[in-house]
């Protein structure tokens, strides 16, 4: 796969949250698609996010989180973006992003409305997050 | 200025050199008051009065008695897991959980950020989860309420309660909670350093333990007995039990050595019967066994499964069937207590109603399991003896690098790879062994990474594991290792197919 080539995108688990191994095989699938990743992995605040991508000039950040607080840690994301002059950075959230059982729906709308550009639900595979890549990254 | 996240816990002004003997009382002494003066809760700890009322708890509400009689029974005991944003919230969480799940042990697990010492930002959840009334931290924040709310949710409940605390650093949340009347507090230094944080060092997560065993001695002196429990579940990914024991084992004697004699051991659920009846079997003796080498003679190890740690299903039914037979397996395995999932498990956080039906679930099954045992069973004695064979060499080697210290082995078998954890966010673990299910079920290692294991002990690994590349036409090798993970929450009907019309057709 040559679309993905020298491409570099940021992955991590957000905040206060241990739990690598989705975030790791995502990481791993990334890798073998031909991204250039740069993998800060568990317990990592937003703002090493966006200072990796600002130092890589990633394209893309990923944000994992599986332990419910991932709506907290997620508020202002995009303006931490913004500030760093990343405005157009793909923005992507995946995992179990909120406490309690709540509609997906509802989730994604959460996170879509705080600036991430997908949400992808629990269970979602590493090919579904590469197809969505192929699609959103603008053509280099 | 951003909070400091993954700040290393406190530096002690009294700072001995790294080792397992027991903290010295004046040395000991310093170190409290220096961390009770961390946040203002800490002032509401009395030591008097926390022996005053633990003097006053009946012996059905303390933990280390229940455990003790549970055993001597034979009883499988059950525990949920449980925390949520405000007392409110968990006061009732705790009640129903009590009444409506007939938890035998009833929880309090800490959020996150008071998990990582980050009262501030805890104190933030707490209003946020008032402001908009649902919980918006994933726990109860158990040191920005102190000691006085703490003594109100254990007189909420008629049972004994644990401490759920996730945690590297439980120096305050293990004083505050001793001090109102929690008997029980899970967590240790290696397994919890190694599989819940990634920037501290084993090192350090051995002395904030070490701390926290200290402090349940000291209570033991003055005639108080507390239990610990030790997270063996570790990553709870796949770990086989060999991993899992060799890290019991050395938790166990670092506890042992501060004057701990009531010590649990947690491991998680394999999901394959007669390996988890083996590996409860077997952890049990070698903690035993290595005590006993140590010299410790007194020291009460009681063995708890946790439902599947891994990822779970989707789908409502495939959950109970999970849950349902977390409670066979664990009473068949002749294991004190279980610690019990939810049909919410793959969504998140479950409901007081629905943890109190995974409580349910689960008790019914251990009834209908009641004496059942494997003794005997050619299978089970031979997995026992594996087991012992992969875990030996593994303790031995660690001791030996540690002069016979197990905190330094500890330390240097880590860095030289001789212990290691699979799927571990710490840093200073090689995280290089790759454990994978074979094709009977049973969870074996298909790279150990530097880890010192016989070579007889890792062909059979490997056999094992090969059969299950060549039945679902897998690479051997990580991939191996991946497909494991996702397995257990893989559709029902992919990995039971249905499909007797394709079957039919090719004979």
């Amino acid at each position: 796969m040559t679309a993905g080539l020298a491409r570099t995108i940021v992955t991590g688990v957000i905040g206060s949250d241990t739990h690598i191994v989705g975030n790791r095989i995502l990481t791993m699938a990334l890798e073998k698609a031909g991204y250039k990743v740069v993998a800060l992995g568990a317990l990592t605040p937003a703002a090493d996010f966006v200072r990796a991508a600002v130092e890589t000039r990633a394209e893309a950040i990923l944000v994992s989180s599986l332990y419910g607080q991932g709506e907290l840690d997620c508020r202002g994301f995009r303006d931490l973006c913004v500030e760093a002059g990343l405005e157009d950075i793909l923005l992507y959230a995946g995992g179990n992003l909120v406490v309690g059982k709540r509609s997906w729906d509802e989730t994604e709308e959460t996170f879509l409305k705080m600036g991430f550009d997908r949400a992808a639900p629990p269970g979602t595979r590493a090919e579904t997050v590469l197809e969505w890549l192929a699609r959103d990254l603008s053509p280099a | 200025m951003r909070p400091p996240v993954n700040a290393p816990a406190t530096h002690d002004s009294v700072r001995l050199p790294l080792s397992q003997a027991r903290i010295p009382e004046d040395a000991f002494a310093a170190m409290r008051r220096e961390n009770l003066a961390r946040w203002p809760s800490g002032a509401g700890v009395n030591f008097a009065a926390a022996l005053e009322r633990h003097r006053s708890l009946p012996r059905h509400k303390q933990l280390a008695w229940v455990m003790r009689k549970a055993d001597a029974e034979r009883r499988c005991l059950t525990q949920p897991r449980g925390g949520f944003g405000t007392f409110e919230l968990q006061k009732e969480l705790m009640k129903a959980l009590d009444r409506d799940g007939h938890a035998d042990i009833v929880p309090t697990t800490t959020d996150s950020y008071t998990r990582n010492e980050q009262w501030h930002l805890a104190q933030k959840g707490i209003e946020e989860t008032e402001k908009l009334g649902r919980s918006m931290l994933n726990g109860y924040p158990m040191v920005n309420y102190g000691v006085g709310p703490a003594r109100e949710l254990i007189d909420a409940i008629d049972k004994p309660a644990i401490m759920l605390t996730g945690t590297t650093m439980p120096k305050l949340t293990g004083e505050i909670g001793y001090a109102a009347g929690y008997s029980g507090y899970l967590g240790s230094g290696i397994a919890y350093t190694v599989s819940y944080i990634k920037e501290l060092s084993i090192e350090e997560g051995i002395r904030n333990y070490q701390y926290l065993d200290r402090l349940v001695a000291m209570y033991q002196d003055a005639g108080v007995e507390l239990h610990r429990r030790q997270p063996g579940f570790l990553t709870g990914t796949n770990i086989p039990p060999c991993i899992a024991i060799v890290t019991c084992v050395l938790d166990c004697l670092l506890a042992a050595a501060q004057g701990v004699k009531n010590y649990g051991l947690e491991m998680g659920e394999t999901l394959h019967l007669v390996q988890d009846a083996a590996a409860t079997a077997v952890c049990r003796e070698m903690c035993q066994e290595y005590l006993a080498k140590q010299g410790y003679a007194d020291v009460f190890t009681p063995v708890t499964l946790l439902h599947w740690m891994g990822a779970w299903p989707h789908d409502d039914a495939q959950s109970a069937a999970l849950i349902s037979y977390g409670g066979t397996l664990a009473a068949i395995a002749g294991a004190v207590s279980v610690t019990t999932k939810t049909a919410h498990e793959a969504f998140g956080i479950p409901t007081p109603q629905a943890n109190a039906e995974g409580l349910r679930m689960t008790r019914t099954a251990i009834y209908l399991a009641r004496h059942i045992r494997l003794d005997g069973l050619p299978e089970f004695e031979r997995e026992k003896d594996l087991i012992r064979r992969e875990v030996r060499p593994i303790v031995d080697k660690v001791l030996e690098m540690g002069d016979g210290d197990a905190a330094i082995g500890t330390v240097r078998a880590f860095e030289a790879g001789v212990l290691d954890i699979p799927w571990s966010p710490n840093r200073g673990v090689k995280s290089r062994v790759l454990p994978a299910r074979d094709a009977d079920g049973y969870l074996r290692i298909v790279d150990p990474g530097l880890m010192p294991f016989p070579g007889e002990v890792m062909q059979l690994h490997e056999e094992r594991l090969r059969r299950r590349a060549a039945r679902d036409n897998i690479p051997y090798g990580p991939e191996l290792a991946v497909a494991s993970v996702y397995e257990i929450a893989e559709p029902v009907a992919k990995l039971l197919p249905d499909t007797w019309a394709a079957l039919g057709s090719d004979s």
